[in-house]
């Protein structure tokens, strides 16, 4: 067995005006979002665009972007210790950190957009077992820790052994995390867009894909600001694996799409979203398919793109964009497809039955959900400067 | 390499100090994680649940309107005019028949289903069903997650959008929390069965009883015999939810 | 081992900062408002004062430990008790009054605001529970305007028509 020379990690240490001004660009935007959700605290939800009909808006589509993305973010780590690819081992502690930074990210802005957030030691304390909702809270919040615990153990030279271990616990967990995430949605009976059981397998398919396409664009980033050797041969694995995720992402939209189609008392469902939607329809088609699936896929396979970083750079971009229309579809089209609670019948009251519900997000959602952006980003930029996290360059294979 | 380890096992001290504070958080936090509330009452009488029979067949598109403004006036809460924020405990529901042309108005509320979707999704269970059947939420635990409202098969439930100053003494509402109707729990709670709620009051004159409200479980109440003469709907009754209220006419 | 000179560095400003911080909202505090000359409370003793539910010194104490397992008992059980309800409160500290009397928790005479104020203990129960007894007059005038906005658009559109003229 050849031995390996040891990887070296080191914090990085850049000190440019335009490192700094990053990181001073990215605290002013997170403090604006949490004045953002301060006003909203005090003036009430009636200064959003969220409503009676559309109770959950953007916030609830940032936050739960960062969430899957987190959990997706893991794998590389996740690749390196439960299945055994030594490639990865690089990486995994960045991984392990994007992680957490995301999460956090995603968790403020959850729990800043409540109607009383001042209550969260209510909902820490108070637990219904029955509330996926519930579940979630100590999903997330073990995951932070138990993710902690395995950056740890990766990072503490004698605990290694001990790295195996917790990187399948932390596996495990992002995997029951993401499901719950689904369910949130899934166990929803009551809407004709949720009420699926297939929404917590793609949701970890999309979790896959998001959070790979966040680590893609962030280690890029952080090579690029301490100057450290990043080889485009290191970035093609990440590239292919992006592709299948994506591809992946793809499969779960048509299959669910396809079984939707089936039943006709989908139908007037299926049309809304596919046809006439209005806003739903062109972000389906145009910006989670078109943008967010198929063109990042031939940007991905196209032989004659192979080796160019800036082409991933773009796919995992577009990626992006995909998962943000296709969470704004999920999230707010579900909610704005009115119930159908008497059916053969034409609807029509004071509280707006059996119309499209209307939505139209405000500025202070704007801000609350980049502020979560930019803090979850903000976190791993530090993170990676007080700690030992990124590797010190990653050459071409010498083998 | 050998004076890094060196200087690990000099620091017996910090690594006892993490341990203890680990332990001190891990007992201080303990009792709060076995805090959890279920979501079921326990004093009120098993046997009991209260429903409500809606005659829409006797209830004109103004009677419906009356029942909408008792319900105002008695909870103090205003439905203001095209306004998506605005709450609505009870709400006017015009039905027209897609094929027939056929019209009808009913009123529309909490519909206190025996197994509320609305219980189970709360993550706190402030939302929640008391023994004698009446599902409520409980504003001091509601954290104002509005998933409840997501789950919600009647879009019962309202948030509230703004700070409130003129609540009334008997309907405690405010900002950030979520209510629905109550099925007048303060009157239910003094007169018991011969409770009358304020929309059944305000459409229940001269002795006809186009809502009925009484005791699902006592098979000689008069709601009781009403549903056993008349029979009765439960809206999407499908999802096997069993609410509370039935309608007939529909 | 040396400990990391960034983290340390992060350590100091961090600590910089929550150590200023109070100092600076206090001298900021200072100049706008009469600071340190805060007034002891003296809420009112109400009409029935004799028959209040506990000796004062208790209800000093306890009060809110009495309204905080009442509640619960109220909400999730359905028992309207009076001896230690809300509204019972209410009803004898700031019972009903003219329209011009009527004192809000906003206001520092406000039975409850009287001495939380002072305490600096902030309460929320008056976001949502009525601060003040009302009578009945008063309440339907609070509630008056839902009938003036809950005509229907169907129901205004029809008495407009019949008032333009059959």
């Amino acid at each position: 067995m050849k031995m390996q020379p040891a990887m070296r990690y080191a914090e990085i240490k850049t000190s440019t005006t335009g490192y700094w001004s990053l990181l001073i660009g990215l605290a002013l935007i997170a403090l604006i979002g949490f004045a953002a959700a301060h006003h909203m605290d005090v003036e009430g939800h009636h200064i959003t665009g969220m409503s009676n009909q559309v109770v959950w808006g953007l916030p609830h589509v940032f936050a739960i972007f960062l969430i899957v993305a987190a959990s997706g973010a893991l794998n590389l780590a996740s690749l390196a210790s439960v299945f055994g690819k030594q490639v990865y081992k690089p990486l995994a502690r960045f991984s392990a950190i994007l992680a957490i930074a995301l999460l956090v990210g995603g968790l403020a802005i959850l729990l800043l957009d409540l109607g009383r957030p001042e209550r969260l030691i209510v909902a820490m304390t108070h637990y219904n077992f029955k509330s996926i909702f519930a579940w979630n809270i100590i999903l997330y919040t073990g995951f932070i820790v138990i993710v902690m615990a395995y950056l740890w153990l990766m990072m503490e030279r004698r605990m290694h052994r001990w790295s195996k271990p917790a990187g399948l616990v932390a596996f495990v967990w992002r995997l029951i995390l993401t499901t719950g995430t689904g369910s949130i949605f899934g166990f929803l009976v009551a809407r004709e867009a949720y009420d699926s059981a297939l929404l917590a397998p793609m949701f970890i398919v999309m979790s896959f894909a998001f959070g790979l396409a966040m680590f893609i664009l962030l280690l890029i980033l952080s090579f690029r600001l301490d100057q450290r050797e990043l080889d485009a041969s290191q970035l093609q694995r990440l590239r292919k694996l992006l592709g299948i995720f994506t591809a992946g992402v793809f499969y779960f939209v048509v299959v669910f799409h396809l079984t939707k189609l089936y039943g006709a008392q989908n139908h007037d469902f299926e049309r809304f979203i596919l046809a006439e939607g209005g806003i739903y329809t062109l972000l389906f088609w145009l910006v989670q398919i078109g943008l967010g699936n198929l063109l990042p896929l031939v940007l991905i396979y196209a032989p004659r793109l192979q080796g160019s970083s800036s082409t991933l750079v773009i796919a995992s971009m577009l990626v992006i964009l995909g998962a943000f229309a296709q969470l704004y579809i999920i999230i707010i089209g579900g909610q704005a497809f009115p119930l159908n609670i008497f059916p053969g019948y034409v609807v029509e009251s004071s509280f707006f039955d059996g119309v499209i519900g209307e939505y139209s997000p405000s500025l202070w959602e704007f801000l609350l959900g980049f502020g979560g952006v930019t803090s979850a980003i903000l976190i791993a930029l530090l993170a990676i400067r007080v700690l030992p996290i990124m590797p010190e360059g990653l050459p071409a294979e010498t083998q | 390499m050998a004076t890094e380890l060196d200087n690990i096992e000099l620091r017996p001290a910090r690594r006892q100090f993490l341990k203890g504070a680990a332990a001190l958080a891990t007992t201080l936090i303990a009792p709060g994680v076995m805090l959890y509330k279920t979501a079921q009452a326990s004093t009120a009488d098993q046997q009991l649940r209260w429903g409500l029979l809606i005659d829409t067949n006797a209830l004109s598109e103004a009677d419906v309107d009356a029942c909408v403004n008792a319900c105002q006036r008695e909870h103090g809460w205003k439905a203001e005019e095209n306004s998506p924020t605005s709450a609505q405990w009870i709400r006017k529901v015009k039905l027209t028949d897609a094929e027939s042309g056929h019209q009808r108005f009913l009123p529309m509320m909490c519909q206190h289903c025996a197994d509320p979707p609305c219980v189970d999704v709360c993550p706190t269970g402030a939302s929640f069903k008391r023994a004698d059947g009446i599902v409520l939420v409980n504003k001091h635990t509601c954290i104002g997650c509005r998933y409840c409202m997501m789950a919600c098969p009647y879009k019962a439930r309202s948030f509230i959008h703004e700070n409130l100053k003129d609540q009334l003494p008997v309907a405690p509402r405010g900002k950030g929390t979520v209510e629905s109707c109550t099925l007048c729990v303060h009157r239910v709670d003094r007169d018991g069965a011969n409770a009358v709620p304020a929309c059944a009051e305000a459409v229940n004159q001269g002795g006809r009883k186009a809502i009925l409200f009484g005791d699902l479980n006592d098979p000689q109440s008069e709601i009781s015999q009403r549903l056993r003469e008349l029979g009765a709907v439960k809206l999407r009754a499908d999802m096997g939810l069993n609410p509370g209220v039935r309608y007939q006419g529909l | 081992m040396r400990t990391n000179p960034s983290l340390l560095r992060l350590l100091a400003l961090i600590t910089l900062i929550g150590v200023s911080a109070p100092g600076l909202m206090v001298a900021a505090d200072a100049g706008a408002s009469s600071f340190g000359q805060v007034a002891i409370p003296s809420p009112g003793k109400p009409a029935d004062a004799a028959n209040c539910v506990e000796p004062v010194a208790v209800m000093r104490r306890d009060h809110m430990k009495y309204l905080l397992h009442q509640r619960d008992e109220t909400v999730l059980d359905g028992e309207r008790a009076k001896k230690y309800s809300l509204v019972g409160c209410i009803d004898c500290h700031n019972p009903a009054k003219a329209d011009e009397e009527i004192v809000r928790y906003e206001d520092p005479q406000h039975f409850c605001a009287s001495c939380h104020n002072y305490t600096s203990v902030k309460i929320d129960c008056f976001e949502c529970h009525a601060d003040r007894g009302l009578s009945s007059s008063q309440q339907s005038n609070l509630t008056l305007q839902a009938d003036k906005l809950q005509l229907s658009m169907q129901t205004f559109r029809q008495k407009l028509d019949r008032a333009r003229g059959d």
